[in-house]
């Protein structure tokens, strides 16, 4: 909200306090103060008088003057087209600084210039407010203006304005009379607002109801008589001062009173009305068409102004075009209402006009304010549009009147805010605010005024306490709490340990963005079925919830790429949350090779095994040891490489897919096929997990045999070693395959697998155990997989 | 005879001075030591010196023997040495060139940012609790004092999934989750970190995606003190031990009284500088003693206990630490800018 620093000093003296440090004070009790802007800039201004004015000679624009400034008489070159003899100007005198440029002393084509004669452009008056002729030429002033003067002050420009951010709890400030008190309050100074005489009125043939609760109060006032005219120069400066273009006297007048009082006013031309009748209603349809000219189609919901049974406005909003008052206006009918807050926030949203009545609406009114804005309004239509034939105010409903009463002890004030606050200091500020305090033992009994909506519980008015005392000496302590043990639960844990693990194996962290294009809903693994969707997005490449991992991480692979980045490792942890399901998800990214010495040339291509790999580790480091894992394949994933990807299946619960990207899928992304897995977190947290246990180390030797076997390509490594365990009982330690081949040097259908086994008992194996178990082996590799073994 | 030994000796010693290897070496000790080296036949031929001369001679030659097997074995050691001290030298390597890389990761910046901050709670005996992404209008609204059509929902721009769900705000909605769970019962001393969402276009400073963290503390005669006093805590953890912090009094519908929270601003120590726009103040946190109405709603008794509230905003807080400059950086995920946070003081 602008605040005229000039307007409000009408109200509250803020002689001794500049705009700086009224705003620090604003600020420092809640209401930030977000920017000063002075209406006029410049220092060394000086009211003077053309005394001579000739063109230069050899010159097409510029004009040497005589200027007398009450103290002297300064030569000074002028270019401006307006300039003449005999006028009364703003002189911006040697040393002067202005917005854009500082004076000095200086010779143009051998004539000397001692200042410069201004336009209010250049004391950076806003242009929006001034007139083609205003913006062109020097501002000449009225002959009444005084020689040696200051020229702001003369103008009314000596005006700073304050941009206040209001909270929604402080709306009342919105109303400049609720802002004065406010001040008032904080600079312990009177506030003096306006106060309207009394009239002689004649009794009204106004009739002024509503048909719907959305309106409970409707104040409406006939004026028979007044002039349509300009405003004055203080008036047209002070709505100019806070952004409002000055139109005429009468409307003017209802802006005024807005900002006075913060209630949106409306004025009917009297004799455009059907007859002195006004109903508001809603459950209206037919169309509005308002001021603006536009025509607004009706909802059954918004709430109308009627005249004769005529739509004729859309209350709260904006009034109807059929009605509003012109230079022809002599009467008026004055409309001051409370509407629904949500039903004008509805109606403007839909409508999508958005008005300064309408979000004054919207946040709120002091209910006492619609009487006090018909009192002040009727006063200036009397003083400044010579209104008379006034009638009585006629009022349909009842505002809420009754002062509520809000209550808190000391010693509440005290425990609350943490610091020691004397009964005086409290009872001071309470008064300041108007809250009439009545001390009742230990408790103070608040009246609170009608504007302050925000006041109604104790802890209200404690921080009423806390903001006038300011919070700058109170001392930070540590609260004295019974001890806890704080930490991290299961799932944050078990997400930690996967983080750290990742890390340590080079893989960075990424965080992507919830919020996906329909497209990447159909890209996931194991996606989420019926994805949730926005109502309104932003766009439709944030339209919808995520329902899988992967597709928003390649967005980040395919960057990279892009970017020139072609080795790198990635991965995500994140919550893919709907409304019925809430799943925790990692994605690991391979993309490239793992570099390690390139000047040595010792990089290795990632590939199916360096990802499988990175799980297996994982997964058994967070307690699931290799063989609860099986790894079965996938050939008819569309995302996935037919012959090179798995779905990771734990015990028995599938956790995901690893492998290779299909080549088609990288492409339709644009990008070079990577190593990529999706694995659900869930089943994690709910399978046991095995407990760290030391066993004595078993001093039996070691018996390390080697076996070369020829099988099938069919047969998978898993088969081979899972046959070997079967066959050898509890005297394998563990088997290693430590090479596969396939080639020319063997039948194209078979492969050679090379296994080094590890053998230990209880005690030292004899020769004939040894022998024993691996009979037994070769027995079942040869009966199970049809393995020979090669010599 | 006794020059003949002398000049022997000469020789020996010469030969040995020229011999360049363990071989030659070797020869030297042959010619002269050896079963029939020159100085053992001189030994041998004694006995046709006359007799009174043997002693002495004798002498002198087992002098000379002795002699020449120790400048043997030290000419050996010599040789032995400068060899492994030239092949030691040709081992040399270029210790300019990087070492052979071991593969690392690094978190995300806002996770370390949000670790940094989660251990000085946890320290404090704090839990952590998160909360659904997508949430009800009731935890995310309505619990916090924000009924249906109340004007503070304008100052959030919310994404709704339909008229009951929506996707978060701010993790406010965690406290109100966390403040039911305890029913009533403290303390509660909890901090809720988590993703939240607002209807905002992406630019350098906003972004309609970003990290929330909450704090909540419910007990008896928990105060404003006690709020700074955390808060305190918190900037000097997170900024350094110097700073200072200010409350500002604010609005928030679920909190009263309400505050805006600056800390001194660790660039210019208050001075005024760019980060700080001059004030030397920069504002990272919202704050405030519960509401009683948020209290009571979620079935504490607001006449006996009271509470603190504050919610910082992650990503800022990472800017400010770290001097990024977009909130964009975050969810792009360019390698160059998370490969940047290598190290943290």
């Amino acid at each position: 909200m602008n605040v005229s620093t000039k307007w409000l000093s009408t109200y509250v003296d803020l002689s001794g306090i500049t705009p700086q440090h009224l705003a620090d004070r604003l600020t420092l009790a809640g209401l930030e103060v977000e920017g000063i802007q002075p209406i006029a800039q410049g220092t060394n201004l000086v009211i003077g008088e053309v005394l001579t004015c000739e063109p230069m000679p050899h010159s097409d624009h510029l004009s040497v003057t005589t200027v007398d400034t009450g103290s002297q008489v300064l030569s000074i070159v002028c270019g401006a087209p307006n300039v003449a003899a005999g006028q009364r100007v703003i002189v911006a005198q040697n040393g002067s600084v202005l917005p854009q440029v500082t004076i000095k002393k200086t010779s143009i084509k051998g004539y000397e210039s001692n200042g410069m004669i201004c336009s209010l452009l250049e004391l950076g008056v806003d242009p929006k407010s001034l007139s083609e002729s205003q913006k062109e030429g020097i501002e000449v002033l009225g002959s009444d203006a005084p020689i040696g003067g200051d020229p702001l002050a003369y103008l009314g420009l000596d005006d700073a304005i304050l941009d206040v951010k209001l909270t929604p709890n402080r709306s009342d400030c919105n109303a400049l009379w609720s802002l004065a008190l406010e001040v008032g309050a904080l600079l312990n100074r009177p506030v003096h607002l306006p106060k309207a005489p009394v009239y002689t009125e004649k009794e009204s043939t106004l009739v002024v109801g509503s048909a719907t609760a959305k309106c409970p109060v409707f104040i409406g006032k006939s004026i028979g008589q007044l002039t349509v005219g300009p405003s004055p120069l203080w008036l047209k400066r002070a709505l100019n001062a806070v952004g409002i273009k000055s139109i005429n006297n009468v409307v003017d007048i209802s802006n005024y009173v807005m900002i006075e009082t913060g209630q949106p006013l409306h004025f009917y031309d009297a004799s455009k009305l059907a007859k002195p009748e006004i109903i508001v209603k809603d459950q209206l349809t037919g169309i509005v068409k308002t001021l603006d000219e536009s025509e607004i189609h009706l909802h059954h919901d918004d709430i109308v102004i009627t005249c004769d049974g005529h739509s004729i406005g859309l209350a709260g909003i904006m009034g109807g075009d059929d009605s509003k008052i012109d230079e022809s206006t002599t009467a008026i009918v004055i409309e001051a209402a409370q509407f629904s807050p949500a039903q004008i926030r509805h109606t403007s949203r839909r409508v999508n006009l958005m008005t300064e009545a309408s979000l004054r609406f919207q946040k709120g009114l002091d209910p006492m304010a619609a009487a006090k804005a018909v009192e002040r309004s009727t006063q200036l239509l009397v003083e400044l549009a010579n209104a008379s034939e006034l009638e009585k105010t006629v009022v349909y409903g009842q505002p809420d009147a009754t002062p509520k009463t809000v209550s808190v002890t000391a010693s509440h004030v005290q425990r609350l805010l943490g610091t020691p606050v004397s009964n005086d200091t409290i009872l001071d500020i309470f008064t300041r605010l108007h809250f009439s305090p009545v001390v009742q033992g230990d408790t103070l009994v608040c009246r609170i005024p009608s504007y302050r909506l925000d006041i109604s519980v104790a802890q209200d008015l404690i921080e009423e306490v806390g903001r006038f005392v300011g919070y700058g000496d109170l001392m930070g302590t540590l609260p004295v709490m019974p001890m806890t043990l704080g930490g991290y639960d299961a799932r944050q844990t078990l997400r930690n340990r996967i983080r750290a693990l990742a890390v340590g194996f080079g893989l960075h962290e990424v965080i992507t963005y919830t919020l996906v294009h329909a497209t990447k809903t159909t890209q996931g693994v194991n996606p989420i079925p019926h994805p949730d969707s926005l109502i309104s997005p932003l766009s439709d490449e944030r339209q919808y919830i995520r329902n899988s991992l992967l597709p928003s991480v390649l967005e980040s692979v395919a960057y990279n790429q892009a970017h020139k980045q072609s080795d790198f490792q990635l991965f995500e942890i994140s919550a893919l949350t709907h409304t019925k399901t809430n799943e925790e998800r990692l994605v690991l990214i391979q993309a490239g090779k793992q570099v390690l010495s390139r000047w040595q040339h010792e990089t290795r291509d990632y590939d199916f095994y360096s990802l499988k790999g990175l799980v297996e580790v994982m997964m058994e480091e967070l307690g699931f040891a290799p063989q609860r894992l099986s790894w079965i394949p996938v050939s008819d994933h569309p995302f996935f490489h037919p012959t090179q990807s798995v779905k990771v299946v734990l015990d028995r619960t599938e956790l995901g897919i690893l492998g290779k990207q299909h080549p088609l899928a990288a492409k339709a992304l644009g990008m070079d096929p990577v190593l990529m897995a999706e694995l659900n977190l869930e089943p994690l947290l709910k399978s046991k997990t095995a407990k760290i246990k030391y066993s004595a180390i078993n001093k039996a030797p070691v018996v390390v045999r080697d076996l070369a076997l020829l099988v099938e390509r069919t047969v998978s490594a898993a088969q081979i070693e899972k046959t070997i365990a079967e066959a050898a009982k509890a005297v394998l330690l563990d088997v290693e395959i430590f090479d596969v081949y396939t080639g020319e040097r063997i039948d194209a259908s078979k492969q050679s697998v090379a296994l080094t086994l590890r053998l230990q008992g209880e005690q030292t194996l004899t020769d004939a155990e040894i022998a024993q178990t691996m009979n037994a082996i070769t027995e079942a590799l040869e009966r199970k997989l049809s393995a020979t073994l090669r010599g | 005879m006794r020059d003949k030994l002398e000049k022997l000796r000469e020789a020996a010693l010469g030969e040995l001075n020229g011999a360049a290897s363990a071989e030659e070496v070797q020869a030297v000790r042959t010619r002269y030591l050896g079963r029939k080296g020159l100085l053992t036949e001189v030994l041998r031929n004694l006995k046709d010196v006359p007799l009174e001369e043997r002693p002495l001679l004798g002498g002198v030659s087992n002098t000379i023997k002795e002699e020449l097997s120790e400048r043997i074995g030290s000419r050996l050691l010599d040789i032995e040495q400068s060899a492994r001290e030239k092949a030691l030298i040709g081992e040399r390597v270029d210790v300019t060139l990087p070492g052979r890389g071991i593969p690392y990761g690094r978190l995300h910046p806002l996770t370390r940012t949000l670790d940094e901050i989660c251990s000085i709670f946890l320290s404090l005996g704090f839990d952590i609790a998160e909360g659904p992404d997508v949430e009800t209008d009731y935890y995310n609204f309505e619990a916090l004092n924000m009924p249906k059509d109340h004007p503070a929902r304008d100052m959030q721009d919310t994404f709704y999934i339909n008229t009951e769900w929506l996707l978060r705000t701010h993790t406010t909605a965690i406290q109100t989750r966390m403040l039911e769970d305890y029913a009533g019962a403290t303390p509660v001393k909890v901090i809720c970190p988590g993703k939240v969402y607002r209807k905002d276009d992406d630019d350098a400073t906003h972004s309609h995606q970003f990290t929330q963290m909450e704090g909540l503390v419910v007990g008896y005669n928990i105060s404003m003190a006690d709020l700074k006093g955390t808060l305190e805590g918190l900037a000097k953890a997170m900024f350094g031990e110097s700073r200072v912090i200010r409350f500002r009094p604010s609005y928030f519908q679920f909190t009263e009284p309400s505050v805006e929270v600056d800390v001194s601003c660790h660039i210019c120590n208050g001075k005024g500088c760019s980060t700080c726009k001059g004030t030397g103040w920069i504002e990272i946190l919202g704050a405030g003693m519960v509401h009683p109405n948020v209290l009571t709603m979620a079935g504490f008794d607001a006449e006996k206990v009271s509470g603190f509230a504050f919610g910082l905003g992650v990503e800022r807080v990472a800017m400010l630490k770290y001097g990024i400059d977009d909130i964009r950086h975050f969810y792009t995920n360019d390698l160059r800018f998370l490969s940047a946070f290598k190290r943290f003081e």
